[in-house]
């Protein structure tokens, strides 16, 4: 055990004497650096934003002075989805899906603005998360440190001092794997740092920097072995080189073109246009004498016993935009259902590849843990949506309960016409409270073992495959 | 002749220099070629929404009898088509909207609508040409180069290549232009072919050409002049690959916080927020609230008469407009202080050759800033003559007939 600790703090003083390791592992703490800072300023101060954003909203819808129920409707209401704490380190899907909706009658809004909208176009890299940092480009830091730990050596054939002198060449491979773990770990302690800044629930916590460990422990590993089964640290480099390329950047890109292949699915575009041609059978529920509306009439007539709607006691039109507006909710709700399905199903279709490469593993579980997924962002457009719906029926039954048919129909004959044609600032309570919780951590944890259970098998795998190589040292060291 | 026949079998032979080729070589055709199915989904995309958005205007005009429903109802397809070249760089076009379905409502509540697709996908990235040729192939020029001293001076050849030609860095350099070239060709060799297949001009394809030719100039060049300095093999890879770390990492994501920083722009959100507010609140306020700030801007309607019939649809178009120009500072802003960053980042892609050619591709390609902005200015300008046309109806003489409407403006796309 000893010597595979003179070895490893041998490595550590040449990386420090040759400058060049100590150089770009600075160079990679000081990106990390920067992009822990960005992100994390920008994610505190949109949190503490949207949460005094949420109270804002409420507020003046509350707040607005008496009014016809409809125009309510279409004044609409904002929600806010707080992010959780580790959306600092793990923005996910953030910044593609927003984190407000604004809710109204008659639609289903999407995010109401990309953030990614007025960002300065600086290549693949630019939008460099510290979560990203620690997936991509530490990878490549640790193999530009480490690819010619052992083949380095073997080059020069000093390992063959090494095992002359008595020392094992599983501790050779034992020792640089150590040396580089001792670098992997270094370049952890922003993360770490950054984890418990954020204040997220340990247990998360600890699952979050796990799959990190374990996936920067993969390349070390993949790392020693590929420099031990290397005779030149050029064929070690070119390896690793691949496997980088291949895991990190074409792997994740290719199984995410697949699942576009494997499941298509159609523009927002066109599927707005399916929806319309649906809607477009219930009728408008802003006519009232519409004739998609004759058989609701003639059965409130039979139910009230009455000859007219002016003699209802409800107001026509208020049944007509309640009726009407569950009908369409049915059709846009089917719609989005669809349309949330087939997302969740390629977003599984990749988990489905991340044995393929654990960069893909990570980046589920990162997102799981962060509560930065898609599957969170689709409850959240659930709960939004319930939100919406509960308060334009609100509205709507203010319509029909509060609001006599005859003023309503009068209401653009002048202006005390349009006065009376208006119901109370009391019914803009039906507004309730809208908060978004994070999943449980039980939850989260749960389903984010499979991910980091391939994790673990891609580190038991490359320890086996270093531990062969490191076997084959001494003989080939002629070669 | 003979040494370069004798370099080029040495090439051939040396199996890492075989699989970067090969390597280089299959990256470059599956971009290119998932890049041109990909803008031939998004032509053939075009044309059906079209269809659907044409066919579904013609029915819901069928049934209207007023200028003001029938601007209600239709909608309206914009779209940026594709370049011939945008296959080799994706640019903005994920991100970014290029088509929309407009209404003659406030424009500023429907022109940042964007079709984002699977977040989580959108998330991973698309690989492109742009990206291999920018950002991998330095990767691969730097496996080729960085062991060429090494690797004669360990197969003891680099004395006796010195001593006997009298001049071993000249070979040397031979050798690297000539691997170097070697790779160029296979890079160029699938985007030549699906350029040609694609119809794209010989300007933008040369463009390109240059653009990458640079990129493998300067890593060639940054290569040799590490190696001729360093003759450890891994010493000179790890530097040319920090090297590469900085050019195409961490100086872009600190340029683009410079960029950001260097103007500020006005919140999308708040953008927003204010346009639906003051649209909302239209309904509440007296009509001169409306009229006299849409007057002021539109004098031509000042004196006319209106038309009222059962709804005032003037009023209403009008408040929608009045909506629109409550932020149409803010929308300024926003464009120009978008235009203003992507001017800096510019500059600042002049320090970072992977960057200029990621940017130059996407320049070529159409797919940039400049021509998002054009785009969105073309949305603009359809917009106001949408608006001009309903307004003769709304406040002027023109009546009210399927004849009229006949002329109803039809999207253009703009061309650079």
């Amino acid at each position: 055990m000893s010597t595979v600790l003179t070895i490893a703090s041998d490595e550590w003083r040449y990386w420090v004497r040759s400058k060049l390791g100590a150089a770009v592992a600075l160079l990679a703490l000081i990106v990390i650096a920067t992009s822990l800072f960005a992100t994390m300023s920008q994610i505190t101060s949109e949190r503490l934003n949207r949460e005094s954003l949420q109270v804002k909203a409420e507020e003046t819808f509350r707040n607005q002075p008496d009014r016809h129920p409809h125009r309510m409707v279409h004044y609409g209401h904002y929600v806010f989805r707080t992010p959780a704490p580790l959306a600092a380190l793990d923005p996910g899907v953030d910044p593609y899906t927003g984190t407000v909706i604004f809710l109204e009658g008659h639609r289903q809004n999407s995010a109401t603005f990309s953030p990614s909208y007025d960002g300065a176009q600086a290549g693949p890299f630019a939008r460099l998360t510290p979560a990203l940092a620690y997936q991509l480009l530490i990878p490549l830091v640790l193999i530009i440190i480490g690819f010619g730990a052992v083949s380095r050596e073997r080059e020069a054939g000093t390992d063959r001092q090494l095992v002359t002198s008595g020392v094992s060449s599983t501790s050779i491979w034992a020792g640089k794997t150590v040396a580089l773990a001792g670098v992997g770990a270094l370049l952890l302690v922003p993360l770490l740092i950054g984890v418990i800044v954020s204040g997220a629930t340990p247990v998360v916590s600890a699952a979050f920097l796990l799959g990190y460990g374990l996936y920067l422990l993969i390349w070390v590993l993949m790392i020693s072995a590929a420099s031990a089964w290397s005779k030149r640290p050029s064929t070690a480099l070119l390896v690793l080189l691949a496997m980088w390329t291949g895991l990190s950047v074409l792997a994740p890109r290719l199984v995410a073109s697949a699942a576009n292949v494997a499941i298509p699915t159609a523009s927002q575009i066109e599927t707005d246009m399916d929806v319309l041609v649906s809607l477009r059978e219930l009728g408008d529920g802003h006519n009232a004498a519409d004739p998609a509306f004759n058989r609701l009439r003639a059965n409130l007539l039979e139910q009230y016993d009455v000859e007219t709607v002016e003699e209802l006691p409800v107001n026509f039109r208020g049944i007509v935009a309640m009726t009407s507006e569950a009908d369409l909710t049915e059709v846009l709700n089917e719609y989005a259902e669809k349309r949330m399905a087939k997302q969740a199903a390629q977003a599984n279709f990749v988990r489905s590849l991340s044995s393929v490469s654990p960069f893909i593993a990570l980046q589920a579980s990162s997102m799981t843990a962060a509560g930065t997924d898609m599957r969170t962002h689709h409850r959240f457009l659930r709960e939004a949506e319930t939100a919406r719906f509960d308060f334009v029926q609100g509205l709507n039954k203010a319509h029909a309960e509060k609001l006599s048919y005859t003023d309503d129909i009068n209401r653009n004959n002048g202006e005390e016409a349009s006065r009376r044609a208006r119901v109370s600032a009391e019914n803009w309570r039906v507004l309730r409270d809208f908060t978004f919780e994070p999943n449980p951590s039980g939850e989260r944890l749960a389903r984010m073992t499979p991910m980091l259970a391939v994790l673990l098998t891609w580190v038991i795998s490359m320890g086996f495959i270093g531990f062969i190589g490191a076997r084959r040292l001494p003989e080939v060291d002629n070669g | 002749m003979d040494s370069l026949i004798r370099e080029l079998r040495f090439a051939l032979r040396d199996p890492v220099v075989v699989l970067a080729m090969v390597a280089g070589a299959l990256l470059s055709t599956f971009t290119v070629f998932s890049g041109l199915k990909e803008i031939n989904a998004e032509r053939a995309q075009i044309e059906r929404v079209q269809q659907m958005v044409d066919s579904d205007r013609a029915y819901s005009l069928g049934d209207q009898s007023d200028a003001g429903s029938a601007a209600y109802y239709a909608f309206h397809f914009t779209y940026d088509p594709p370049s011939p070249l945008a296959f080799a760089a994706r640019g903005v076009r994920d991100d970014l909207p290029w088509k929309h379905r407009i209404r003659m409502l406030a424009l500023e509540g429907q022109i940042y609508e964007t079709d984002i697709g699977n977040p989580e996908l959108s998330r991973i990235g698309k690989l492109d040409f742009a990206f291999v040729a920018a950002f991998l192939l330095p990767l691969l020029l730097i496996l080729l180069l960085h062991d060429l001293k090494a690797g004669e001076a360990r197969n003891n050849r680099w004395t006796f290549l010195s001593a006997n030609s009298g001049n071993g860095p000249r070979v040397l350099r031979g050798r690297a232009l000539l691997r170097a070239g070697l790779m160029f060709a296979c890079v160029m060799a699938p985007f030549a072919v699906a350029a040609s297949i694609s119809g794209a001009s010989a300007t933008s394809t040369f463009i390109v050409f240059g653009a990458v030719g640079v990129n493998f100039a300067f890593w060639t060049l940054l290569s040799l002049f590490v190696t001729a300095r360093i003759d450890a093999g891994p010493t000179a890879a790890a530097l040319l690959l920090g090297g590469w770390f900085f050019l195409a990492v961490a100086l872009p994501v600190g340029g683009k916080l410079i960029a950001e920083n260097a103007a500020p722009a006005p919140k999308g959100g708040e953008l927003l927020l204010t346009q639906r507010e003051a649209v909302n609140d239209a309904w509440d306020l007296s009509r001169e609230a409306t009229m006299t700030p849409f007057y002021e801007r539109h004098p031509k309607w000042a004196d006319a008469e209106p038309v009222s019939e059962g709804f005032d649809w003037y009023w209403y178009y009008a408040f929608q407009q009045v909506g629109d120009q409550t932020v149409e500072m803010m929308s300024r802003d926003l464009r120009k202080s978008v235009a203003v960053r992507d001017h800096v980042m510019g500059m600042i892609s002049l320090a970072s050759p992977p960057l200029l050619v990621d940017r130059a591709l996407a320049s070529a390609a159409q797919t940039d800033i400049v021509s998002f902005q054009r785009y969105d200015q073309c949305v603009r300008d359809f917009h106001a003559a949408l608006r001009d046309f309903h307004y003769e109806m709304l406040f002027g003489n023109t009546k009210y007939s399927a004849e009229v409407m006949e002329g109803l403006p039809r999207f253009v796309p703009c061309s650079s």
